[in-house]
């Protein structure tokens, strides 16, 4: 080869790849999905031999993920033919108009069979089918309960007993796992904590329920703030996410994940991933009313309305809605199935790691917001996320950061 | 060597440029094409729309004059962003500056092996915002920081800090890591003003007798006053702009929130893009001011040298 020929070939190869994996995208069904929703390669594999299509899924953070598609319907392009919906985007995403109403593509009986798809329907339209039955539920190191001598806690005030004696006997130096950094996941532990205090967020015309020291939001918050001076919370949670908070109870340093994620049962019991695959065990979520209560975050795949490539969606939907597969995802990525007939087999077949309980937890799971997720919700959580991570910091008290959070609600509604 | 200025030369239809003229066109027309594109036409579009309520959760982009600009005068959280931001750009130029200044003076002073030196020090500038961010955030972590290490290695603590608890130390230790980051910059810069300095000019000093503060206050700091003036507007500008940092460092916590963070927030976690592009365009001006007063006090200084 002379050496204008290994110039031109130079020059011509990056371009003729560059064609190549365009031309190899191009055929593929864009996807956009958090790390914790993006298909492995096995299954992508199976998608392909069941289906004939291909995938093309980009993974990016939650965080990303709604700055990506808001950013991108701005522009009216969309960032992809299916994408991460998340049940707190609803009311935003929803009001925009930015998602295309997906009801024909799901069958009446499957769409019986998957409550959580009510959290995504707004102004009537099916605008997301989930994928992700995510509601948070208790799960503790059994092993540290047996050493201090403590039982599984079913009221708050059993909580912290349990916790006060893993402590005492030195078997954990924080044993309650709570984030409470400026981030959602903080935010997401207040809520349920509420709802363990027995009471909810707003009433029927989102007026706020939390702003007296009676209340269940109040209690929640002092119940988080008076933990972590106590030293039952791990000082550091002040910069903690919840992700963070999951790695602390895989390595077997907090007793008590105690907004955890009902799928995360399955890392953490998996003992390629966790030092405490044997000992993680589920409860429901403590209460002070003698009925355990709790709450769906459950995440969906919805279209954006200027999206390209449609025609594969409905494929990809019918696939992903199987049973074979929603079990199989629930194995390989432990994303709980939003099909209830499905999370019963699984139940049966023992797949499921203490199935009972997140059956019965499962049962007692409320969206958050009766009326449906409102526009606003991201101006409230917010809020939420910086008064707490101000009280926990003990820069404001419990009582000032109710009134900012609901100062922040009732600006935001108007 | 002589260059022909690029002349227009009048003919029967109209203007036309000569050889030159449509060369030096050709080459800044790129230029003009980018900065028009992607720098003012965006400029443009976003000053228009701020006066405009464009929140795509609601109907219709009606006409609301002023009122995000107000919004970005007088909202409480904004108010309390724009204060942080004042404290960042404080102590941040102050570092880089100071800083800057000693490393870009021993700089200076070294001969032997400078080159490496100085790409020792460059280096932190060329590493990505977030990963440099992520690097000092290990270093804060409060459980295996190598901070709290240290700080118990020579006796000064028993027990680890939680370092971002204390809004005036997250203020702190969010500047250094930035000062960080940004330094190098401001020490190039400043090298290459003091590398200008003829060396006869000390000499002379020397045999006067002068000291070698009187050397700096006499002789280096006015000579290199210009390019103090464009290390001081740079580490003001991206002071004011200052984001990844306090965001990877600590969130969104409202005793770090930047202005930049308040916007990010405000246009797209709340979609209130109008109300975003007010609080950014306010965000330029603050920068294109102080970076006026810095170059128009170095010009009237320097004018009649």
């Amino acid at each position: 080869m002379n050496r204008r020929a290994f110039l031109m070939t130079a020059t011509a190869l990056p371009f003729s790849l560059g064609f190549a994996s365009i031309a190899g995208a191009g055929g593929a069904l864009a996807l956009l999905l958090p790390p914790w929703g993006t298909l492995p390669k096995e299954m992508t594999d199976l998608y392909t031999k069941d289906t004939g299509g291909l995938l093309n899924i980009e993974t990016l953070g939650w965080d990303e993920i709604h700055t990506k598609i808001a950013t991108s319907m701005v522009a009216k392009k969309a960032p992809a033919t299916g994408t991460e919906l998340d049940w707190s985007w609803v009311g935003q995403f929803g009001a925009a108009g930015w998602y295309d109403d997906l009801t024909a593509l799901v069958p009446p009986d499957v769409l019986k069979d998957m409550p959580t798809a009510a959290i995504f329907t707004y102004d009537g339209k099916l605008i997301g089918v989930p994928y992700n039955n995510d509601f948070r539920v208790m799960i503790y190191n059994k092993a540290h309960l047996d050493a201090a001598g403590a039982k599984v806690p079913v009221t708050m005030d059993e909580l912290l007993t349990a916790a006060r004696a893993v402590k005492a006997k030195g078997v954990a130096a924080y044993p309650i796992g709570l984030p409470l950094s400026a981030s959602e996941g903080a935010a997401t532990a207040w809520y349920l904590l509420t709802k363990a205090f027995g009471g909810d967020l707003f009433d029927k015309d989102f007026k706020p329920l939390f702003t007296t020291p009676d209340s269940a939001g109040f209690k929640a918050m002092q119940f988080e703030v008076d933990a972590l001076k106590e030293g039952l919370i791990d000082p550091a949670s002040t910069g903690l996410k919840d992700n963070e908070v999951q790695e602390l109870f895989k390595a077997g340093k907090i007793t008590f994940d105690l907004a955890g994620q009902a799928g995360i049962l399955a890392v953490y019991t998996d003992a390629t991933k966790s030092t405490v695959a044997a000992d993680a065990h589920a409860a429901l979520v403590p209460n002070v009313t003698g009925k355990s209560r709790s709450f769906g975050l459950p995440e969906a795949i919805g279209v954006p309305v200027s999206a390209e490539n449609k025609d594969q969606i409905a494929t990809y939907l019918a696939w992903m809605l199987k049973p074979e597969i929603m079990a199989a995802n629930y194995k390989t990525l432990g994303v709980l199935p939003t099909r209830l007939s499905v999370l019963a087999a699984l139940g049966k077949d023992g797949s499921l790691k203490d199935g009972e309980i997140l059956a019965a937890q499962s049962a007692v799971a409320e969206p958050l917001f009766a009326q449906g997720t409102p526009g606003w919700y991201s101006e409230f959580s917010g809020a939420v996320q910086t008064a707490l991570n101000a009280a926990a910091k003990g820069q404001i008290d419990v009582a000032t950061a109710m009134k900012q959070i609901a100062d922040a609600a009732a600006a935001a509604q108007q | 060597m002589t260059f022909d200025m690029p002349k227009w030369s009048r003919r029967s239809k109209g203007f036309r440029l000569n050889k030159d003229g449509r060369l030096g066109l050709i080459l800044a027309l790129p230029v003009v094409l980018i900065m028009g594109g992607l720098v003012f036409g965006p400029l443009i579009s976003s000053l228009i729309d701020s006066f405009f309520r464009i929140d795509p959760m609601k109907a219709g982009t009606p006409f609301v004059g002023l009122k995000n600009y107000v919004t970005s005068v007088t909202d409480p959280a904004v108010v309390a962003a724009w204060a942080t931001t004042g404290v960042y750009v404080v102590l941040t130029v102050a570092i880089e500056t100071v800083g800057g200044l000693a490393a870009a003076l021993l700089l200076n002073r070294i001969t032997l092996g400078r080159r490496w030196l100085l790409a020792a020090v460059v280096l932190p500038w060329c590493l990505p915002p977030v990963v440099n961010a992520i690097i000092w955030a290990w270093i804060f972590n409060p459980s295996y920081g190598l901070l709290n290490g240290l700080v118990r290695a020579v006796g000064l603590a028993q027990e680890n800090h939680v370092w971002f608890n204390d809004r005036a130390t997250g203020l702190v230790l969010i500047s250094v890591v930035h000062a960080w980051r940004m330094m190098p910059l401001t020490v190039i810069i400043l090298l290459a003003a003091l590398q200008s300095i003829p060396k006869e000019l000390y000499e002379a000093s020397r045999l006067d007798g002068a000291t070698a503060v009187q050397r700096l206050r006499q002789i280096t700091l006015p000579l290199i006053a210009p390019g103090l003036a464009i290390a001081l507007s740079q580490s003001t500008v991206f002071a004011i702009n200052l984001f990844d940092e306090a965001w990877i460092l600590n969130g969104t916590a409202t005793d770090t929130r930047s202005i930049t963070i308040q916007t990010y927030i405000a246009g797209f976690q709340n979609l209130k893009l109008s109300l975003g592009m007010a609080m950014s365009l306010l965000v330029m001006v603050a920068s294109l001011a102080v970076s006026l007063v810095y170059v128009l006090r170095v010009y009237r200084e320097t004018r009649f040298e």
